[in-house]
């Protein structure tokens, strides 16, 4: 049963599980060898296009980050090469490793929940009537289109301290939330960071995955429950090694944006909180450099796209191991 | 083997690519401020002037004044007078002033002047200092506005804290306008005991991240930011007088106080407007804000007032002396045009309308004409005795690097005054000293 849907997502014919003793190769042979030049001429258009767009910013963005660039460099000066010596302060600073530590752990954080979430949600989906359905699509749309931005302004109001709705709620069912700030403690800080991460992204999870979960062809599920599978079975044996490779690419995408979080976790530092004790690496990236140390600021973010880089080849990995089941 | 060989041709397409890009951008800032000369142009020319003011501190009908002025000189130059916001307009200017969108006039707070001056973002004016005003400018300001022996941000106007007040809840408590700051301190906690009823009551509205009234508190107990010997700055706050002054700042945000620790005073006004607020400390402007549009107007006007905060010794406390300067961007078109639209604004009919809307004017000569309302009174009290940060190019990094901020609502928040004053002190010393 397994081996035939692990095959649903990549596109290869399915495969007998008595294959291999067959003596038989797995794949059909590429035919890339006839074709020639031509695929990779057809993508030097768009390579060019991303080549313009990210590959210049990227490009000086290495060579800052081997200078000594400040205010005055900003207005014409000429800036000094000082090789390494910009990461070699990041790293001797203990500051930057607190940054890191809690800029991984926040990325942990916000993928797990936000990929078990989605995959909740997607289930929901699945078993809701037509109309329940589309009003949570409709909802789930709204939060996904709502700007980065817009979103945390509201949500901001709404745990602000003194006319903020939570503290009105927690207060009329009996606490003690009069004038609480959410804000100014680094742990209560990440959490409502969380909150608003989470929401914004579990509607492309839970879509993404719904789409997939709609591939599974409903005899499928029907015969597992005959055959006496309970719903947590059916979820582990049927449902997940279908949607793993889309699973994979989504924890691939979650981890790179929420390293990356910057408009959320920076408007919230202005409505309140101890800047020092809440700078993620994005952040603390675009604060160096707004405090006219250009040089340091991009040696930040390299280490960013550095680990970024990281975490997407071991998903791609993962995803091409999957597709040698 | 192929494969390798296409990857290598496309990795060199794309940083050829990159490597035409990278030609114009350094040219950029290194031509001589925008090439052309301060000279007024023709009573002719045609073009659009740019500029950029700050805050809600110039109100609308002084805008309009000026631009009228300027229609009788140059009927053709249309003025585009943008408003940006006062938090982040350092790094808003850093990332404009080198381009070609740059506006071509410039409001700066004074504290970040120095900053922009240095950096060579600003066009030299030393040659028309008089025209704009020479020796009647009032000195601190110039100071701002001069580095390096060379005159570029203009004195805009200036401004002295105060604080602003409820009679009624004076009146209601028995108290009368404090003297020194311990009855300032007293007054507060009476209040805020007084009021305890109100949700969210401060007797003296003080978050976590107004600095600049933090500063008034550590310049009266003796203390201070940093001092310059010898072209190094040695750092003060964490100076026992400096940590006095800032345990004072603790006893009232904890005992007199219930706004947000970190926040900063941009929206007291509002706070002041739902009847939290007994006294906050404000620059002068805050009065209008309160019974402006944006505040509530008519709510509170018969009974606001305002007096200078009360120094320990029967003075006024030594006040933070706000204001901005106005540069002419080095990548201006028009300077020429930009400069006789300066003139407008530092002449004594411009400056007069400042005074008159309880605003600092830049001329000497002006200074007797701050009258009015009381908010005016009080500041020209309380600008008797100003004081101001470290005049170094790199304040504004400081500003921007929220270290001040950090501290206050630290503090705010209960804790050890000496521990965050150090951590402070060792930041900003850090910073001024270029590190």
């Amino acid at each position: 049963m397994t081996a035939v849907l692990s095959a649903e997502g990549t596109g290869t014919p399915p495969v007998l599980p008595d294959s291999r003793r067959a003596g038989r190769s797995r794949r059909p042979r590429p035919a890339r060898s006839r074709a020639g030049l031509l695929p990779y001429l057809l993508l030097v258009p768009a390579l060019a296009a991303l080549g313009a767009g990210l590959g210049y910013p990227m490009v000086r963005l290495v060579v800052m980050s081997t200078q000594e660039f400040g205010l005055r460099q900003q207005f014409g000066a000429p800036a000094p090469y000082v090789g390494l010596d910009n990461f070699a302060e990041i790293f001797g600073d203990p500051y930057f490793w607190d940054v890191l530590r809690r800029s991984l752990v926040f990325c942990a954080l916000n993928v797990v929940l936000t990929l078990v979430l989605g995959t909740l949600v997607a289930q929901l989906l699945a078993r809701l009537g037509t109309v329940m359905r589309t009003g949570l699509s409709v909802a789930l749309l709204f939060a996904w289109a709502t700007p980065a931005l817009t979103a945390t302004i509201v949500w901001q109001w709404i745990f602000d301290a003194r006319y903020g709705v939570v503290n009105w709620l927690l207060t009329r069912l009996g606490g003690d939330f009069e004038g609480h700030s959410w804000l100014s403690q680094p742990l209560s800080f990440f959490f409502v960071g969380t909150l608003i991460v989470v929401w914004m992204g579990v509607p492309f999870v839970a879509f993404t995955l719904y789409a997939g979960m709609t591939q599974i062809p409903n005899e499928v599920m029907e015969a597992a429950a005959i055959d006496g599978a309970g719903a947590w079975a059916r979820f582990r044996d049927v449902t997940w090694p279908a949607l793993k490779p889309l699973f994979i690419v989504l924890a691939a995408l979650s981890t790179v944006w929420d390293l990356r979080v910057f408009t959320q976790i920076f408007v919230l530092q202005q409505a309140g909180g101890i800047t020092r004790e809440t700078n993620t690496l994005g952040v603390y990236a675009y604060r160096t450099s707004a405090g006219n140390d250009f040089g340091l600021g991009a040696a930040i973010a390299l280490v960013m796209v550095g680990i970024t880089l990281l975490a997407t080849l071991f998903h791609l990995r993962q995803m091409f191991r999957q597709e040698e089941v | 083997m192929k494969t390798k060989k296409v990857a290598a041709i496309l990795l060199a397409a794309v940083l050829a690519l990159a490597a035409c890009g990278s030609d114009d951008d350094e040219g950029a800032g290194t031509d001589e401020g925008g090439g052309a000369s301060l000279e007024a142009p023709p009573a002719d020319t045609e073009a659009t002037l740019r500029v950029w003011l700050n805050g809600p501190d110039t109100p609308d009908e002084m805008i309009d004044m000026a631009k009228e002025t300027f229609k009788e000189q140059y009927p053709d130059v249309t003025v585009e007078v943008e408003r940006q916001e006062w938090d982040g307009i350092v790094d808003r200017l850093t990332n404009v002033l080198p381009t070609e969108d740059s506006p071509d006039i410039v409001e700066m707070g004074n504290t970040q002047a120095q900053a922009f001056e240095a950096a060579g973002a600003l066009v030299d004016l030393s040659s028309a200092r008089d025209e704009l005003g020479g020796d009647d400018l009032v000195d601190s300001l110039v100071e701002a506005g001069t580095y390096d022996g060379s005159f570029y941000g203009v004195p805009y106007y200036g401004g002295a804290r105060i604080v602003v007040y409820r009679k009624d809840l004076f009146e209601a408590s028995g108290l009368s306008i404090p003297t020194t700051m311990d009855e300032f301190v007293a007054a507060g906690k009476k209040l805020q005991a007084d009021n305890a009823a109100t949700p969210n009551f401060s007797g003296i509205y003080f978050p976590g991240r107004n600095w600049q009234a933090t500063l008034s508190f550590i310049w009266d107990a003796g203390g201070d930011i940093a001092v310059n010997e010898d072209g190094e700055w040695v750092g003060e706050l964490d100076s026992p007088e400096s940590v006095a002054g800032l345990e004072t700042v603790q006893d009232i945000m904890l005992n007199a106080n219930q706004a947000p620790a970190d926040t900063d005073d941009a929206e007291d006004f509002l706070a002041f407007c739902n009847g939290e607020v007994g006294m906050l400390m404000g620059p002068g402007w805050k009065m209008g804000q309160i019974t402006g549009e944006d505040g509530c107007p008519g709510k509170y006007d018969a009974v606001l007032g305002a007096f200078p905060l009360p120094g320990s010794d029967g003075e006024v406390a030594p006040s933070f002396l706000g204001g901005s300067n106005l540069g002419i961007s080095a990548e201006s078109q028009n300077p020429g045009l930009a400069l006789a639209f300066l003139k407008v604004l530092t002449d004594n009919p411009y400056q007069t309308a400042f005074a008159e809307n309880g605003l600092i004017p830049v001329r000497k000569s002006l200074l007797g004409e701050v009258q009015g309302d009381e908010a005016a009174e009080a500041q020209a009290e309380a600008a008797q005795i100003t004081r101001f940060v470290p005049s170094s190019e790199n304040w504004a990094e400081v500003e921007s690097g929220t270290i001040l901020h950090d501290m206050g609502a630290a503090i705010a928040g209960g804790a050890d005054v000496q521990e965050e004053a150090t951590r402070a002190n060792d930041a900003v010393v850090a910073i001024l000293n270029g590190n």
